[in-house]
């Protein structure tokens, strides 16, 4: 039962803002973050006009 | 993909909240468990769902430490603005070209996360940059 309910959980939570989420063509959301040190911030919109960037999401599990 | 591409594209590392923590949906027993240890992953199953920034940057570091990608790894807020705005929990890739635009979206993740397409956008979009003579 746990498994099904995480599964639906994650499924609502993907649906919810995957409506949302840049599709081809549309404009990069931007934003500032910091590394694990919580140092060098790093802004996407600093790379405009410079370099194309991969984001790579994820999480260690 | 990176020690071929990172000269020319900038990799950005990003870590989310938790796919699979204890305190959640845990694949630290069962048949998953038995996958991961089969496969060798490096994917941990003793991780906790950060409940602080602190937390979630300790755990980011020791992800970053333990797959060696050599690509600095950056850390969402607990807001998880990034993550919602791209939809990328649990995992999820994007190219972003010069002109600020995507390039590439993948599917949701895990079952659209696929590094080989991400490399081939990658591959197509600086092959239209090279400058035509």
């Amino acid at each position: 039962m746990a498994l099904i309910s995480n599964r639906t959980e994650a499924n609502a939570w993907q649906k919810k803002f995957d409506v949302q989420a840049p599709r081809v063509g549309e404009p990069a959301p931007d934003f500032e973050l910091y590394d694990s040190e919580g140092q060098n911030p790093v802004r996407l919109s600093d790379f405009k006009g410079e370099k194309p960037v991969a984001l790579i999401f994820g999480s260690f599990t | 993909m990176y020690k071929k591409h990172h000269e020319q594209v900038q990799f950005l590392s990003i870590y989310v909240r938790e796919a699979h923590p204890v305190d959640g949906w845990w694949f630290g027993k069962g048949p998953m468990s038995i996958l991961l240890k089969l496969s060798r992953s490096k994917v941990a199953t003793d991780i906790y769902d950060p409940t602080t920034m602190e937390e979630r940057r300790a755990v980011a570091g020791d992800c970053e430490e333990s797959l060696k990608y050599g690509i600095r790894t950056y850390v969402d807020e607990m807001d998880d603005y990034v993550n919602q705005a791209y939809a990328a929990w649990p995992t999820r890739l994007y190219l972003v070209g010069v002109d600020g635009l995507i390039k590439y979206a993948a599917g949701l993740g895990p079952f659209d996360f696929h590094p080989s397409k991400l490399g081939n956008a990658i591959e197509e979009y600086l092959g239209r940059l090279e400058p035509t003579s």
